[in-house]
């Protein structure tokens, strides 16, 4: 009964007014910053890394802050996917499916509070499952030796590469970017300053700000440049607001299995919503058989990724809490800002920290709760911000953006690396190179070298310790399924079509 | 598909020299098994490997439906954004945040297709406004530049 109390505990943290008041301006926010083109939660989270520092936050506010503006960036992207078949992310791909027909067919408003409710209940199911999951692997993950934390981040970085579909290759090579610019600096062991170039201003690292600024805001005001959808319109939101007990009763079992499938997605290191929603939607889509509507406005194929995009949200944050391993880019760039609180996201901020992290995990209560009442009121309101044209919304990205870069290290040289790092990532974008699996690899870097060499250290530099123990064993067997996993897809994909060739030919 | 080997082509070359120079890094006195460019040089040499792969079985490009190809015109465009940027960036301090955040706001809303004056009022709008939030109430300190004398 630990756990229940240490919950109460939490609550007791999330109920302050202050931290209450944190969430609201945090949903808020994040709903306005999701719903805004081209702006997604890692966008959203960095922005407001500066301010939560500025405001003097406390730790644990600040990370309410970024949590509710995560849950609440991930709630925007919907309405502009429903009302505009805009898709603000990757993730929210799926919703266009079937959000966008209800929309057109006249349902825009049963659409988005039936995808607000299926998100909460995905979150809510993730959120228990934290509760009752994230103390026990946090128990289990002291027993994690450096070797074993090592073998983890290789199965992270592994894992994004395997899962990322069509193309496993371009994923890795842009974790190795990563990993590799994570190197750039002083190096903490030996004093020896690595690949700086005798310039002052990276002598300690490439601050990590400037990185994920660059990589998401920059390449996405220069990629707004091209993008041709000015001006479309959105749908108009007419009619019935709430959908009935009816369609709620038809997608409740939806709702239960996507959202425990969405939680176990989001828990595995590397994978994410925009897997977890695919996953969703393919397997209801599947299950639902020859009478389903699906891509036609089928309230079950609306239901499906929203459950499983609110569920992984959650889920995610456990392997952050509990292992200091990221489960998504947004979570990955909170890891950054614990640690410029000092904090390091482990198995020990449960013992150390407890109401950090309880009060994270009752504000992810709250704030869903928040959200699911907010926001079904409030839809009309949104849709007016959707109407901001391009011409007003850049140069407010542009300048918060260089003040963020600037409250870092108050240097030009920040600012100029910015915009490198921007254009770098605007033409791998182009090229189709993912920068998720960029930012991860930076994030993991500094740690798996550590660990590394922690793990050689008390081996005397026999590599034999990185696979000596079950756990890194057992982790290293998952590494290679992973690895084996794009090969089997390209075999299958053969196989598939070798019988269809000669058809073709006769 | 041949632009995409150009640039892996180009990159290659920056991995090969960081491969070079890394591999020079040596610590002064050691205390334990692994040195400082193990780590590095383990992942550049997987990047090399992996941009080999790429360059010879190079994955198609996917364009999204909303991004037309590039054409001139928008190449260009995208060349003043960068040049902006890099402007904005290096008049930040020497202007000061208020006179180069309005320049800044007046250039880009004018690239995206706003007219002269509604684009004008948004720069200084935005430049005063955020000013007053983030220096004065958030306490992030921005450069006052070619203002200091007036000290608001």
């Amino acid at each position: 009964m630990d756990t229940l109390n240490f919950l109460m505990q939490g609550f007791g943290v999330a109920l302050t007014p202050t931290n209450l008041l944190i969430a609201l301006i945090g949903t808020l926010i994040g709903t306005v910053v999701g719903l805004l083109p081209g702006l997604g939660p890692i966008n959203g989270v960095a922005l407001l890394i500066p301010v939560a520092f500025a405001f003097g936050l406390p730790p644990e506010s600040a990370l309410i802050l970024l949590a509710a503006v995560y849950l609440g960036c991930e709630y925007g992207g919907r309405i502009s996917s429903i009302l505009l078949n805009i898709p603000g992310e990757a993730s929210t791909l799926m919703t266009t499916l079937d959000g966008y027909p209800m929309a057109r067919q006249g349902l825009a408003g049963v659409a988005l509070s039936l995808s607000a409710w299926s998100s909460f209940l995905g979150a809510f199911i993730a959120t228990c499952g934290m509760v009752l999951f994230a103390p026990m692997l946090a128990k289990w993950a002291i027993a994690f030796g450096p070797a074993e934390y090592f073998v983890l981040m290789v199965l992270a970085i592994v894992a994004m590469a395997g899962m990322a579909g069509d193309k496993p290759m371009k994923t890795l090579v842009a974790a190795l970017l990563g990993l590799f610019l994570s190197c750039v600096g002083i190096d903490a062991n030996s004093g020896v300053y690595r690949f700086t170039f005798d310039s002052i201003h990276v002598a300690d690292g490439i601050q990590f700000v400037v990185l994920v600024l660059g990589l998401f805001s920059v390449s996405e005001i220069l990629l707004l440049l091209e993008k041709t959808h000015h001006g479309q319109q959105a749908v108009k939101t007419t009619g019935r607001m709430l959908f009935n007990l009816n369609e709620a009763r038809r997608v409740l079992l939806i709702n239960l299995r996507c959202g425990l499938g969405g939680f176990i997605v989001g828990v595995l290191p590397g994978a994410g919503a925009t897997l977890a929603s695919a996953l969703a939607y393919m397997t209801e889509k599947r299950l639902a058989g020859p009478d389903g509507q699906f891509g036609k406005g089928d309230i079950r194929g609306l239901a499906a990724p929203e459950t499983a995009i609110g569920a992984s949200c959650c889920g995610a944050m456990v392997p952050m809490l509990t292992l200091g391993v990221p489960g998504s880019g947004t979570t990955a760039v909170m890891i950054g800002a614990l640690t410029l609180y000092n904090i390091t996201p482990g198995p020990l901020l449960f013992q150390n920290e407890p109401e950090l992290v309880w009060g994270l995990i009752a504000s992810l209560f709250v704030a869903n709760l928040m959200l699911l009442v907010l926001n079904v009121p409030m839809i009309k309101v949104f849709t007016r911000i959707l109407a901001v044209p391009n011409w007003a919304l850049v140069p407010l990205i542009a300048i918060i953006t260089s003040i963020g870069v600037y409250a870092v290290h108050a240097t030009t040289f920040d600012l100029l690396l910015m915009v490198a790092v921007g254009i770098l990532g605007y033409v791998l974008r182009k090229l189709d190179f993912p920068l998720s699996p960029l930012l991860l690899g930076f994030i993991l870097g500094g740690h798996m070298e550590q660990n590394l060499r922690r793990a050689l250290s008390i081996s005397n530099g026999d590599l034999d310790i990185l696979w000596s123990s079950g756990i890194a064993q057992g982790t290293w067997v998952l590494v290679a399924l992973m690895l084996a996993l794009p090969l089997l897809r390209l075999w299958r994909r053969r196989a598939a079509r070798r019988p269809a060739e000669p058809a073709a030919l006769a | 598909m041949l632009l995409q080997r150009l640039f892996l082509a180009a990159w290659l070359v920056p991995v090969l020299a960081m491969i070079h120079i890394g591999s020079a890094y040596q610590a002064p006195f050691a205390y334990e098994p692994v040195g400082p460019r193990a780590f590095p040089l383990l992942m550049l040499g997987l990047l090399a490997a992996g941009l080999v792969y790429l360059l010879i079985h190079p994955t198609p490009v996917e364009h999204d439906p909303d991004e037309p190809p590039p054409t001139a015109q928008s190449l260009r465009k995208v060349g003043l954004c960068i040049a902006l940027l890099l402007g904005f960036a290096l008049a930040f301090e020497p202007l000061g945040f208020i006179p180069a955040s309005s320049l800044a706001g007046l250039c880009f809303a004018r690239l995206y297709g706003g007219r002269w004056l509604p684009s004008l009022g948004l720069g200084v709008a935005l430049a005063v406004g955020l000013y007053l939030l983030f220096d004065r109430l958030l306490d992030v300190p921005l450069p006052l530049g070619i203002l200091a004398g007036l000290e608001i």
